[in-house]
């Protein structure tokens, strides 16, 4: 077999997706719940990035970091320190960051004016 | 045993750290746990859970190749690679440096299977116990027949879908026969919630089936014989 890997063979042309400069908004049930997660310490942020995978092809994927390798977008809400992978940004333009108190399929939720369509559960989106 | 050429096989190299988990995310079989020196097939599918392509993976260590239908490589490329994101995911076609065999009608044993091994130039892919693929530098193949007539009676004799015949976006893969591909504990991929629920249900639909040539619909009939055929017909 020739993978090619001995000497240099151009990766395929991938479909690079716009950078759009990301406006977002956190419901205040979504404040709520992050004040609790964070106290008084500001320093962590809450990153809001986008995996491939799910039954929608894309799934939120939301973590509390105190820094991160990947390029992101900075957004201030309210004090709170939100970053957004600029990778992701066309797909998470415009979206809604809420909490929801439920038994079953509570959490924060993404309201996302971009999906098209999103499976049962929620988690991903397409 | 006899060896055909396929002139219509992809061969692709996907490389970096996120590699296994991207595809385990879009594709119907468990790949995540795939190691060096194993292969293991995948069905990518779309939102009906139709066929975009199936692929055998060959983890090579650093990177993993993957052997799949070059007719619908843009489409898969174009699947792949919107979703790709920040992760850590690089793929080039290297179809034009390789050539693609099947070895049919060969007896591979049980321990084999799920494994390649590379002698010379050729690449031995034990894909099943009948049938292994078999990648060569361009030039550097074994030889061959360019001809699918014999390969195509075995296939219909051993009930083996193909890539163009059965393995097609007008099929979702329990209607072709790719039941096995379809891992029944992993998680959400595309076009999982569909599947997960035909097989549920018990309710698959067309399935794959050894006919009689002359007492089918034409229309239903895949693979064509003189006698029998392969057709996806209502179970």
């Amino acid at each position: 077999m020739d993978c090619g890997t001995c000497d240099t063979v151009s990766p395929v042309q991938m479909v690079k997706p716009e950078v759009v400069d990301v406006a977002l908004t956190i419901s205040e049930s979504a404040k709520n719940m992050l004040s609790d997660a964070f106290g008084d310490d500001r320093s962590h942020a809450l990153l809001v990035g986008v995996l491939s995978g799910g039954c929608s092809g894309y799934m939120y994927d939301l973590q509390i970091v105190e820094s991160t390798d990947q390029d992101c977008q900075e957004i201030a809400i309210d004090g709170f320190r939100v970053l957004v992978p600029t990778a992701s940004s066309h797909l998470l333009d415009g979206i809604e960051i809420d909490y929801v108190e439920k038994l079953m399929g509570g959490g924060f939720k993404i309201n996302n004016p971009n999906a098209e369509s999103a499976c049962g559960c929620g988690e991903s989106f397409s | 045993m006899p060896i055909v050429a396929l002139s219509d096989a992809s061969l692709t190299l996907w490389r970096g750290a996120d590699v296994l988990s991207f595809i385990d995310g879009l594709s119907t079989n468990r790949v995540a746990e795939l190691s060096k020196g194993q292969l293991i097939r995948t069905v990518f599918t779309d939102s009906n859970a139709k066929i975009i392509d199936c692929l055998t993976l060959f983890h090579m260590g650093d990177f993993v190749v993957a052997a799949g239908h070059l007719p619908v490589l843009d489409k898969l490329l174009n699947h792949t690679s919107r979703k790709i994101l920040g992760q850590d995911v690089e793929i080039t076609d290297i179809s034009q440096r390789n050539d693609l065999f099947i070895e049919f009608d060969c007896e591979n044993k049980a321990n084999e299977i799920g494994t390649f091994s590379s002698q010379g130039e050729i690449t031995r892919g034990n894909i099943a116990s009948n049938y292994s693929l078999l990648v060569a530098s361009k030039g550097n193949g074994p030889s061959s027949s360019d001809d699918f007539t014999e390969f195509n009676q075995w296939r219909i004799t051993n009930k083996v879908p193909w890539n163009g015949y059965e393995i097609t976006n007008s099929f979702h893969p329990f209607a072709c026969g790719l039941e096995e591909l379809v891992h029944q504990q992993k998680g959400c991929y595309i076009g999982q919630e569909i599947l997960a629920r035909m097989r549920s249900r018990g309710r698959q639909g067309k399935v794959l089936s050894q006919v009689e040539t002359m007492s089918c619909k034409p229309a239903n009939i895949t693979t064509k014989g003189d006698t029998q055929s392969l057709a996806i017909i209502r179970s």
